[in-house]
């Protein structure tokens, strides 16, 4: 078998040597490649090239044009202009496509929809092998090893459709790689699955395809997935915006981002908005991206325009690769709707609590999905909850808004007692599911009509609603627009001023900012904090998206139906630096035999990103000098070993992976 | 062709299909529910027709002629109006559906030699059972003023009275019905009935079946794998075939046991007939799915084209042959025509290939065809 360790070195000063492109290593060429779905220009002149070895990252919002591109390479769509070569094939027709789907393995997207609900795990990687005639000896070899790594050998028996999201997610992927090979097309592996399956799954994959020498394609709508990829496009509107390794990447906007608290806020936002474009609110502190590279002059650049107002707490970061997409976006041009504020009723706390769980319990049958589960939000708070799938975030939601009683335990929202108030707490809250629950075949100006009226407001009422909605929301222009015609970062902003049509002091919002891009996404969250801000409207958010769990003022995690983990973004930080240390990034010559060194170095809970290694050290110093003699031993030559802020997802995956490991010491307790 | 994709494809299929409970009920239970339903309440006899009668006369005459159609098993008495106003509502709730009415001095007019007129109204909201309601009542009627001629040559010309009644019946008609000896429809519909039941369950699951790999989108590891497109249709069609070929084998026990239709042709025949058929209808199936992309319009397209076509223009309930001219050339078009002549004539007439061949033959071109255009609408590399 041949062992190919792919081109790995990511310094920012050798890079190039080693990547430069060589023609034997290239396995996917496109050039001026062109989707239209009858008018819709999906995909507008895309060139792109695969090499050898590598895990190739495609970045961008729903509706970018990832899709199409994988599919057109994977031989299972056409395309109308330019060409798509693969393996040196130009897969032009469903002939041409036929001779290199022997080498690809194509994972579509849609978390488990490809594989076959009722048959088992077994049986589904039974029907991707004989598809593929795989040997039977080989299928029960390769088998057995794909499902020990993923740990689902314990579940062989159990039918697909009873498996969850993290579970399905890697039956995919063994399904698709049980042919070994060459070339995986992977169109979203991760979209809808918890962080720490998530991780999982990334450790996973760079395992196989540094084992087998096989070269991935895959695509993401998380931006802070950006890193895990050795070179990568980020799409944007059926076009490329930028590619590179992310280190290329990060110098196509060089800059800084300086994080600092400053009250009062939206004084501060309002003289920073006007020499920055990136000001972003995450909490109590405040987010800006300045062009200056140097930490010292974006410091004092940010102290020069806030004036009166005092920075504190003044940090400066690398941006992450996010900060570069949307500096990128904004440099092309896309400008965020201004936002008006118009001022509402003035108001009125009482110093009543708008949200207060006591204790909740929800039981099905025997199966306990929520376990004494207690918090309070104040009005005018922003209160993430966080979880997996099936953790329990939406029982709580649905048991404050008073659609399920609760087994056990106490809830008041905005002052109603969830058991007896039913009614009254559905006039008094505002509630935005995932699915925007918009009629697409009406306007903008009719959907916030429908809902005015279906909370009962008169034609006065309406009238002024209609128009605090339209500025508050940036959909001025869009008024007479069909909603299925929307973008979906326009459609999403609609959805949350229908949630608002009848002034409610609580706002739900369940996962709401699933395919947005990354604008929409900040835009969105700039109207939420000034809706806390300004008029005091508490707002409990649940999402997987950790990124934008930063913005949230108070954060719980939810494990299993209990509360694991809580406070802000940063204590919950700080928490977890205490107990686990700090992130350490280790960029090395040979990442795959830097990583089996260093698990066997005892570094526990050491994992692949892209090209480097990411590990907690309580003591970095010592930790690194450890680290070079280990690899160094090896002949693994350490480039580089930094200190990285740890990230929200850092947190929720330590603290899950802690209490699954209590849990597992509790099990083996009882059985001892 | 490599044996072992097409085995993975019908498996895995087989599987599905069988772990599905939904799905299981409508392969296995809904051709036999369909068979059982309709086989008994599909009944064209018209039998048992209710009548009320107004007897103004209430003579021995009048009473003699009512007498036959109490006795006839096509009517059934269901009371006596003392007045003719009360006809109406009768009718009009369907609790009758003739009124017979004797007028006044019904036995003095024709003991005096005088015709007399008997009124008789029949519900003509449904035209075949009112023509067939009439036509019992000509002949009971004809049957009656036979008799009265009968009667009154016997008294006039002093013959005995079987002299008199075979001089007014000088020309005998005898009808004999042939492969149907009883003439009834139960014999007739329940063939046709399996054909009803497989036209239309096996194109609705094939599509389904089809349409639910594209729905969820898992039709993308046929299309990104290396089997080829005969492989996969074939594979794929195989066990749709195979419950639908169990199907025939319960139907056809079902008429021969349950409904006591005789079978009287050849087996062979008429079970190689059916696999032509079960490959037209999985084939419709097959052409549908390909041309749709979820499971409701699939659903919707397939009731539309295969079960409305079989209900009008198969034989099922109209023969074909008394359809206007536009309706039987559309008959000729929908492939269940020739399978209910193949059907009833295996079932009922005994007759073999010499006679039904041109109905195979339109069968195994439909087959063919179908299979050809599913081919050919097929592509591993669709444009959306």
């Amino acid at each position: 078998m041949q062992q190919h360790y792919g081109p790995s070195i990511h310094s920012s000063s050798t890079q190039s040597s080693v990547l430069s492109p060589q023609p034997s290593d290239t396995i996917v060429n496109v050039s001026g490649f062109v989707k239209r779905y009858k008018k819709h220009m999906a995909v507008d002149g895309i060139d792109l090239e695969i090499r050898k070895g590598e895990i190739y990252g495609l970045i961008g919002p729903d509706g970018a044009g990832k899709s199409s591109l994988m599919k057109a390479i994977a031989g299972v769509l056409t395309y109308d202009e330019g060409t798509v070569e693969v393996f040196g094939t130009l897969v032009d027709s469903e002939r041409a496509a036929e001779r290199v789907k022997e080498r690809i393995g194509f994972l579509p997207q849609g978390l488990g929809l490809n594989l076959y609900p009722d048959l088992s795990v077994e049986e589904n990687i039974d029907f991707f092998a004989r598809l593929r005639l795989v040997p039977e000896q080989q299928l029960t070899e390769r088998k057995t090893r794909l499902l020990a790594m993923t740990r689902l050998d314990k579940y062989r028996d159990r039918a697909m459709k009873n498996l969850s999201g993290g579970m399905k997610q890697k039956l995919g992927l063994i399904c698709t790689l049980i042919h070994e090979p060459e070339l995986a097309i992977l169109d979203e592996p991760t979209t809808g699955v918890d962080p720490v399956s998530r991780r999982d799954f990334w450790a996973i994959l760079a395992e196989l395809l540094l084992e087998k020498g096989m070269t991935a394609l895959v695509s993401t709508a998380y931006m802070d997935e950006a890193s895990r990829f050795h070179r990568l496009s980020f799409l944007s509107g059926g076009k490329v915006l930028a590619s590179g390794t992310p280190a290329e990447v990060q110098m196509l906007a060089p800059g800084s981002m300086v994080t600092f608290e400053a009250t009062p806020q939206l004084d501060a936002i309002a003289r920073l908005k006007i020499r920055y474009k990136q000001v972003e609110a995450l909490g109590p502190l405040l987010h800006v991206f300045t062009d200056d590279t140097d930490p010292a002059a974006a410091m004092q650049s940010i102290t020069s325009s806030l004036g009166i107002i005092k920075p504190m707490q003044l940090r400066v970061n690398e941006p992450e690769l996010e900060d570069v997409f949307v500096a990128l976006l904004l440099r092309q041009g896309e400008q965020p709707t201004a936002i008006e504020m118009p001022p509402a009723a003035p108001v009125t706390s009482n110093g009543t609590l708008a949200i207060e769980a006591k204790d909740l319990i929800r039981d099905f049958g025997t199966f306990r999905a929520v376990d004494r589960v207690s918090f309070q939000v104040k009005p005018g708070e922003i209160f993430g909850l966080l979880g997996a799938n099936g953790a329990g975030k939406t029982t709580v939601i649905k048991m404050l808004n008073g659609i399920m009683p609760p087994t056990g335990g106490e809830g008041w929202v905005a002052g109603a007692d969830m058991k007896t108030a039913g009614g009254a707490i559905k006039e008094r809250i505002g509630y935005m599911s995932q699915a925007f629950s918009l009629y697409l075949d009406l306007t903008v100006v009719e959907n916030i009509r429908l809902f005015a009226g279906i909370y009962g407001l008169d034609a006065n009422a309406t009238d002024q609603r209609l128009k605090w909605i339209v500025s508050m929301a940036g959909l001025k222009g869009y008024e007479s627009s069909l909603t299925g015609r929307l973008p979906m970062g326009v459609r999403q902003r609609l959805a949350l001023g229908c949630a608002l049509v009848h002034q409610p002091r609580v706002l739900f919002l369940d996962e709401p900012t699933s395919g947005v891009d990354p604008i929409g996404r900040r835009h969105f969250w700039d109207i939420l904090s000034r809706l806390a801000r300004e008029e005091g409207v508490a707002i409990l958010v649940t999402t997987h998206y950790m990124s934008e769990a930063e913005h949230c003022d108070h954060l719980a995690l939810m494990y299993a139906g209990r509360i694991v983990a809580e406070g802000s973004p940063v204590d919950m930080k700080r928490q977890v630096e205490k107990e686990a240390g700090q992130l350490l990034e280790v960029a090395t010559d040979q990442p795959g035999p830097a990583l089996r060194r260093v698990t066997q170095a005892g570094f526990v809970g050491a994992a692949l990103f892209g090209t480097k290694l990411h590990l907690l050290s309580l003591d970095p110093s010592q930790d690194e000098a450890r680290l070079r003699t280990a690899l160094s031993s090896d002949g693994v030559q350490v480039q580089d070993v930094l200190i990285r802020p740890l990230s929200l997802e850092d947190v929720f995956v330590y603290r899950v992976l802690v209490v699954e490991r209590q849990e597992q010491a509790t099990v083996k307790g009882a059985a001892a | 062709m490599n044996v072992r994709r097409v085995a993975a494809v019908a498996f895995k299929e087989w599987r599905e299909v069988t772990r599905d409970r939904i799905f299981l009920l409508l392969a296995f239970c809904m051709p036999a529910v369909w068979m059982f339903v309709f086989g008994y309440g599909l009944v064209l006899d018209v039998e048992h027709i209710s009548f009320v009668v107004v007897d103004r006369d209430h003579s021995s005459l009048s009473r003699d002629y009512l007498y036959r159609f109490y006795q006839s098993r096509y009517f059934s008495f269901q009371g006596e109006l003392a007045d003719e106003g009360e006809a109406d509502a009768w009718l009009k709730s369907g609790k009758a559906r003739a009124v017979i009415i004797v007028p006044e001095k019904f036995q003095e007019r024709l003991l005096s030699g005088q015709p007399a007129n008997i009124q008789t109204l029949i519900d003509g909201t449904f035209p075949l059972r009112a023509d067939i309601t009439k036509g019992y009542t000509i002949a009971i009627n004809n049957a009656y003023n036979v008799d009265l001629l009968a009667d009154h040559l016997a008294r006039t010309r002093g013959l005995s009275r079987d002299e008199a009644l075979r001089r007014t019946r000088p020309l005998g008609l005898e009808v004999r019905y042939l492969y149907n000896e009883e003439v009834r429809s139960t014999w007739s519909t329940v063939p046709a009935l399996i054909m009803f039941s497989l036209m239309v369950s096996s194109p609705l699951l094939t599509a389904l079946g089809v349409v639910r790999e594209k729905e969820t989108g898992s039709i993308y590891n046929i299309y990104s794998a290396t089997v080829s497109r005969m492989e996969f249709l074939v594979g794929k069609l195989v066990p749709y075939v195979m419950i639908s070929l169990i199907n025939v084998v319960v139907l056809w026990l079902m008429a021969v046991l349950l409904f006591a239709v005789p079978f009287k042709g050849s087996l062979l025949l008429f079970f190689a007939s059916s696999i032509l058929f079960i490959l037209t209808s999985t084939g419709i199936g097959l052409t549908v799915s390909l041309l749709v992309s979820t499971q409701q319009a699939a659903l919707i397209i397939t009731v539309v084209v295969s079960t409305v076509p079989t209900i009008l223009f198969s034989g099922l309930i109209v023969p074909v042959s008394s359809l206007s001219q536009a309706a039987q050339f559309q008959a000729h078009l929908f492939p269940g025509m020739y399978y209910t002549n193949i059907v009833r004539g295996t079932f009922l007439k005994n007759v073999g290939p010499a006679v039904l061949w041109p109905d195979v033959l339109a069968l195994a071109v439909y087959a063919a065809a179908l299979g050809a255009i599913g081919y050919r609408l097929f592509t591993k590399r669709p444009s959306v």
